[in-house]
């Protein structure tokens, strides 16, 4: 029994990496650009798709298929941004909100249908693996520790982006004021735009991985979206730390409600702690009061 | 007043015309034999059935280039024309669809969507609306246990569905112990019933048995269990994704038993899986080399639609029912629907999958037979006047 909650504890945080890393986007476009992207789990689908392609057309491991990724779906974010979002960026605060839930939700809607009339039938993930560890009765899935520290890596990453490059600073001095940084000069429109390439690019980052592990369809992309909301809130708004201890919170939570109470109850977890967390720190674990 | 009259007399003259023409155009003829259906081209069960509105008008046209269908009623031999539409694999959009297929496109016979699911709730409509009904690839006993007149399914019920797989398991006397896992929707479930009993009239003991939601992503505790009672057969009652994402997962937590067997393995699933689809059980109605019906009509129809076998392995259920649709027109030789269903309710005909005759309920006689995935390729395993190769078990790399 004792192993058995040391593997269900190991799964739990290795699932919760992957959520982690889908969840960074979303953090980072609504506490930066207070825009709710509800398209964020189309841009993880279409990581997944192309990750798919890539293997299949190629052979090429889904590991090296981030750096093709990455980079293609940061242009494909800022270009996002720029045509669809940058016309009501200037909007007061729930105005901005409302229309950008509008927005996203049709584009994702819009980026669901197209993906399924391109792609014939949905991607049931890649014949990937990776030679499983054994320490002490526990078996640790390879791939999925891969995931978690390559999730680690990119925060890390991400953290020194912030801190050490003049993008990373403005982009922290928007989520400050957004009116201070207007008027010392940091081109609002172009940090909005770099910010939504980020966050477009962890989603397909998230989708790679994704895809070597579970199935994909056109149609995951806006109840992740939910899933992933429920991270975001969790961890906190804009927060990147928030963002994994969140994605890791909700893993072992599934992972273990699953266990002991039945498979049909993993469901339930996201929304419970969302529940939970909304009573108890309204601001999230990590997010700042006020 | 002779204004009134000349008026009066018009009106009987238009009157007396109409009397005479609109029962001509009641009586002409129909121009086509229209075959209304839906298939799941996007949605959880597109892997199952995507490309199936190609392989319906292929058929289509093959029947067309032959000249069509006689109906003797009418004297002659009538083209026919499929209207399908992409039911999203969801049951509202489906209903949604055959209520249109039996109203507004008057359709004269109606071929059911993939899935128990989709079935149950797309077959109310053929029953308000007084329209035969063919299900095909739906085989829950929920479909067939609400006296409806104007429904028939191809293939036998759910409980039944992998009868095959334990009279084999039962005569080689190897295996001891099995534990389900399954799916928790309407065919799975209809599987797993009948599933538990044949295999304790087997012998065998059943360790375990978990019903999972089917978007389940982890399948870590059920796994978990699973290597504490370390069964002979994991038994995976599902469709294919979620048979995929179990799999995956096993192998990454090496549990070993002496045999996987996943009911829906197709194409799809030994591509996500690579070498770790290997030595799989599942079940197949057809595979190349299988001495059953006029396996032409099968690979001509899929080279048509341009449809592999292996990868929708469902594909000669439909070209069964496409042959039992023909049938049940020729013999009926009418396309008065209650003429044709009754017809259909009778018959009793040869197809590519052997003989297919129906129940007073509805369903049908046609079945699965095990198959095990052996070097990439798909083997009939049971029983031996159709098996295509041998039982390979236990897997080699199982202890």
């Amino acid at each position: 029994m004792t192993s058995d909650v040391i593997q269900l504890v190991l799964a739990g945080l290795l699932l919760g990496g992957i959520y982690a890393l889908a969840a960074f986007g979303l953090s980072i476009s609504f506490g930066v650009l207070n825009i709710l992207n509800l398209a964020h789990g189309e841009f993880l689908m279409l990581g997944a798709l192309v990750g798919y392609s890539l293997f299949a057309a190629l052979g090429l491991n889904p590991f090296a298929s981030v750096l093709i990724v990455v980079p293609v779906f940061a242009v494909a974010g800022a270009g996002f941004y720029w045509l669809l979002l940058k016309p009501v960026s200037r909007k007061a605060g729930p105005e901005k909100l409302v229309a950008s839930v509008l927005i996203t939700l049709g584009a994702a809607l819009a980026i669901e249908d197209l993906a399924s009339f391109l792609w014939e039938r949905p991607v049931t993930g890649i014949a990937f693996s990776m030679p499983p560890l054994e320490i002490g009765g526990v078996v640790v899935s390879s791939l999925r520790l891969m995931v978690l520290l390559t999730v680690c890596a990119l925060a890390v990453a991400l953290q020194i982006i912030l801190r050490r490059t003049f993008a990373g600073k403005a982009i922290r001095g928007v989520t400050q004021c957004v009116d201070g940084a207007r008027v010392v000069g940091i081109p609002l429109s172009r940090i909005s735009a770099v910010t939504f390439g980020i966050s477009a690019a962890t989603a397909a980052t998230a989708g790679v991985f994704y895809v070597t592990l579970f199935q994909v369809t056109p149609s995951v992309g806006i109840p992740l979206t939910v899933k992933y909301l429920c991270v975001v809130v969790l961890g906190g708004l804009g927060s990147l730390v928030g963002s994994v201890v969140g994605g890791l919170i909700l893993g072992m939570g599934e992972t273990l409600a699953a266990y002991f109470f039945g498979s049909q109850w993993s469901p339930c977890v996201a929304f419970g702690l969302l529940i939970a967390i909304l009573i108890v720190k309204p601001e999230g674990l990590f997010g700042a009061r006020g | 007043m002779a204004t009134g009259f000349r008026k009066t007399v018009r009106a009987f003259m238009v009157a007396l015309l109409l009397a005479t023409v609109v029962p001509a155009w009641a009586t002409e003829p129909p121009k086509e034999i229209v075959i209304g259906a839906t298939v799941s081209q996007s949605g959880h069960f597109s892997s199952e059935v995507g490309p199936f509105k190609r392989l319906m008008e292929a058929w289509a046209d093959l029947v067309n280039k032959q000249g069509g269908i006689e109906l003797k009623e009418y004297g002659k031999r009538l083209p026919v024309r499929v209207i399908v539409y992409d039911d999203k694999s969801d049951e509202s959009t489906a209903n949604r669809y055959y209520e249109r297929l039996a109203t507004v496109d008057a359709a004269n016979l109606l071929l059911g969507p993939y899935s128990s699911p989709l079935t149950f709730a797309a077959g109310s409509s053929a029953e308000n609306h007084q329209t035969p009904f063919l299900a095909i690839c739906a085989n829950s006993p929920k479909i067939y246990s609400r006296g409806f007149k104007w429904l028939a399914g191809v293939i036998d019920l759910g409980p039944r569905y992998t009868y095959r797989y334990w009279e084999m398991i039962k005569a080689e006397g190897k295996a001891k112990s099995v534990s389900f896992v399954v799916e928790n929707t309407l065919h799975p479930l209809g599987v797993f019933e009948g599933s538990q009993k044949l295999a304790q009239e087997a012998g065998l003991d059943i360790l375990s048995s978990d019903i999972v939601p089917p978007d389940t992503h982890d399948f870590t505790p059920v796994i978990a269990k699973l290597r504490d009672k370390n069964p002979d057969i994991v038994y995976v009652a599902s469709n294919i994704p979620f048979a995929v994402n179990f799999m995956k997962q096993a192998r990454e937590m090496k549990i070993n038993p002496r045999e996987f067997h996943c009911t829906h393995h197709s194409g799809v699933f030994r591509e996500a899986l690579g070498e770790g689809a290997e030595y799989v059980v599942g079940q197949s109605y057809w595979v190349e080399g299988m001495k059953l019906g006029d396996a032409g009509l099968i690979k001509d129809l899929l080279q048509s639609a341009k449809i592999s076998e292996p990868m929708y392995p469902w594909a000669p259920a439909y070209v069964a029912a496409f042959q039992i649709v023909r049938a049940t027109l020729e013999k009926a030789g009418t396309l008065d629907k209650k003429v044709l269903m009754d017809t259909l309710k009778g018959l009793t005909v040869e197809t590519v999958l052997g003989q297919a005759q129906f129940h007073e309920t509805g369903y049908g006689t046609i079945n699965t037979y095990p198959s095990q995935i052996q070097g990439g390729k798909y083997v009939v395993i049971w029983p031996s006047g159709a098996a295509t190769g041998a039982h390979v078990y236990p897997r080699p790399s199982a202890p």
